[in-house]
């Protein structure tokens, strides 16, 4: 079974080298970021299947990066990490491509259930992918031996 | 504090308002009285000193005219005609026909005796060699007498003067009436107690004197008559009694008499007094009614400035709710924002010790022991205390987060109901009875449905939990009324039986974290909010209470336009 990439951005260094540790002790793969930059940098490297992101951080803000990520790295779900308490902020982040969204302080049994609830989203996802090339490769093998 | 403030302003204002024209009337009165009793005084001494000096001239006429009455007798018969008591007696008549003071008329020779007499008394024959008036006549040729007894014992004066015919000297004597006389001095009156005499060098009086002392006594009052002076003398001086008069003094020309008038000074400036007790009737009346009117002025002031205080105290209050509460609540939610990443990093932490010691006990590195067990439940506090944190935060940046009304229409009878409900179900198990009194035919109202109904609950929950407190499950009574007033605005009012609120909390219970229930219960928020909802919708919110009774909240919203 694969197992769940989960990348942590929020400013907060001692929150990524904490949670880092409790995620990996679940046995998840965690990555951290200290900055929008800092995560599509990390996010060109690495398959990472799920991003917790911060709304708030200096220079590039979590709905900059958000809108970042999801152009250049569609399949990749985003958990919105927000400060605020109403509806409203989470909601804008949704509409620009997040999965979901976190409520500071976040519970992390919360994001272990959420991210996983991402991951399984995006499994379906890249299944149904996988099934769409699956169909396309049946109906004309001959690409396959051109492609070749 | 704030009484002593008030009593310290209206000092003040009092003090204005009495001093301000109290110094120029009181300098005005003064003024007034100074010039006006100077000039009373001045006119009163000038009367006397007018009177003294006509009596002294018709005084002086009157001796005159005698002395020359006499003189013209001298001049005109022979003293062999005068002694003839015919003609003496025809002459006297004449003398007589001018002036009923003539009383005799008498002719002497060198050596004093009377050689003719005609009169009342029969004094011819007698001589007066050693008289001290026909000495005098000797050798003066004429002399004016003091009053005197003499032989026939009744005052009177003499004139006499002497004549040398054929070498030889003979003299004519007249006795002036001093009853006549007196009438002449007596007539003087000045006033009521206004009196004029004659007083001789000796200082007896030579005319009767209408306040006492008969002729040839000493006066009652010590004049300072010995010296002679021209002219005329005033001065204010007591008599016996004590009593000051005023007195006017002059010494008459052809005799040694002084002439005194006098009139007591109270008397004389009667219109001084007068003028005095006018002024000081004033001085009361206006005294008075500078003060009736400071005290009046001051009374409207202060009241007038408490007044406006009071209405700026409330005035701050509602800014308070409006201004302020905007400000705070932006304040407190960089605040909250600001905890809440701390709170992330504790929570983070806590539960990173939690996985850390159940792995231990896993694995069998931490025995069971008390220690260990309150570890846990020390632990198990963090949590729930970062929990709390969490609770006040969010409520915080709720409370900052007002998000824009909407302007929906709303009708109330359909609106209200629906709300409570939602508290139906709470209300019967805590025993509260709900009366709604919702008007039939409300005028829609302008509003954003769910945040009035965030309010409405609010309210509703809030009065809930107050009658609990104080009821119990049993006897709460919950009233909800909705009607429009006359400016077609909506009154929503929330009326409880519970515990109430006191006057101090009042003034607070609008305020972002205040509240009264026990620590970790309520944000203090809640009211706070819901001022704020209000507000914005541009209506207003009020509360009143009485501790023990109940509180009613009433919303007063516009109506839709």
């Amino acid at each position: 079974m694969e197992i769940l990439k989960i990348m942590l951005v929020d400013d907060e260094e001692r929150f990524l080298l904490t949670t880092k540790k409790l995620l990996s002790k679940k046995g998840y793969e965690v990555f951290t970021a200290s900055s929008g930059a800092e995560a599509l940098e990390k996010l060109k490297k690495q398959n990472i299947h799920v991003v917790i992101l911060d709304v708030k951080m200096p220079e590039m803000d979590g709905m900059e990066t958000l809108k970042k990520i999801k152009k250049h790295f569609p399949l990749v779900e985003v958990i919105m990490l927000t400060g605020h308490a109403t509806v409203e902020s989470a909601v804008d982040g949704l509409r620009s491509g997040a999965i979901d969204y976190l409520m500071k302080p976040a519970d992390i049994k919360e994001l272990i259930e959420k991210s996983e609830e991402a991951f399984e989203k995006r499994k379906r996802l890249e299944e149904k992918i996988r099934m769409a090339q699956a169909k396309r490769i049946m109906k004309s093998p001959r690409q396959i031996i051109k492609g070749l | 504090m704030k009484n002593d403030y008030y009593k310290s302003i209206g000092k003040t204002i009092l003090k204005a308002i009495i001093l301000t024209p109290g110094i120029p009337f009181i300098l005005i009165l003064g003024i007034g009285y100074y010039y006006f009793t100077t000039s009373i005084q001045t006119t009163s001494i000038d009367n006397i000193k007018r009177i003294v000096e006509d009596h002294r001239h018709m005084i002086e006429s009157f001796m005159d005219e005698r002395k020359s009455d006499l003189e013209f007798v001298m001049n005109s018969y022979s003293p062999a005609e005068l002694v003839q008591p015919e003609k003496l007696s025809k002459i006297l008549l004449d003398l007589q026909k001018k002036s009923d003071a003539f009383a005799d008329l008498g002719i002497f020779n060198g050596e004093g005796l009377h050689v003719a007499y005609q009169g009342p008394y029969r004094l011819k024959g007698k001589s007066y060699k050693d008289a001290f008036w026909f000495k005098e006549v000797i050798n003066r040729n004429y002399y004016i007498s003091d009053i005197f007894l003499g032989y026939r014992q009744v005052p009177h004066f003499i004139i006499a003067m002497t004549n040398t015919v054929d070498g030889e000297k003979w003299i004519i004597r007249a006795s002036i009436d001093s009853h006549i006389f007196n009438k002449l001095v007596e007539k003087v009156r000045i006033g009521k107690t206004g009196e004029a005499y004659l007083l001789n060098t000796k200082g007896i009086l030579q005319t009767a004197c209408r306040s006492g002392g008969n002729l040839m006594d000493k006066p009652l009052d010590n004049i300072d008559h010995i010296e002679k002076y021209s002219g005329i003398k005033s001065f204010i001086k007591k008599d016996f009694t004590g009593r000051k008069f005023v007195y006017s003094t002059t010494w008459l020309k052809n005799k040694n008499w002084l002439l005194v008038a006098r009139q007591e000074k109270a008397d004389a400036f009667s219109a001084f007094n007068a003028a005095l007790y006018l002024i000081i009737t004033i001085l009361v009346i206006g005294g008075v009614i500078i003060t009736a009117v400071a005290f009046y002025l001051t009374t409207r002031i202060v009241r007038r400035l408490e007044r406006v205080d009071l209405e700026k105290e409330n005035i701050n209050q509602q800014l308070i709710g409006a201004s302020r509460l905007a400000e705070l609540g932006e304040m407190a939610t960089g605040f909250a924002h600001e905890i809440n990443n701390p709170l992330q990093v504790m929570k983070s932490e806590q539960s990173l010790m939690e996985m850390i010691l159940s792995d231990f006990k896993e694995n069998g590195q931490l025995p069971e022991s008390e220690n260990l067990k309150e570890l846990e439940d020390s632990m198990k506090q963090i949590e729930v205390q970062i929990g709390r944190c969490s609770t006040i935060t969010q409520a915080i940046l709720k409370f900052g987060r007002q998000k824009d009304i909407l302007d929906a229409k709303l009708d109330a009878q359909d609106f209200i109901p629906e709300i409570v409900n939602m508290v139906t179900n709470a209300a019967n198990d805590n025993g509260i009875a709900i009366h709604q009194e919702i008007e039939n035919r409300l005028p829609p109202i302008k509003g954003d449905p769910a945040q009035l109904q965030q309010v409405l609950l609010n309210l509703l929950n809030n009065a809930m939990y107050s009658m609990v407190e104080k009821h119990g499950v049993q006897g709460g009574e919950l009233f909800i009324k909705a009607e429009s007033d006359d400016n077609g605005k909506m009154k929503i009012q929330v009326r409880d039986n519970g515990v109430g609120i006191d006057e101090e909390n009042l003034k607070k219970i609008f305020s972002p974290f205040f509240t009264t229930k026990p620590v970790g219960k309520g944000t203090g928020l809640g009211l706070s909010v819901c001022f704020g909802i209000i507000d914005k919708m541009g209506g207003i919110m009020e509360v009143e209470s009485k501790k023990g009774v109940g509180a009613t909240f009433t919303i007063t919203l516009p109506a839709a336009t």
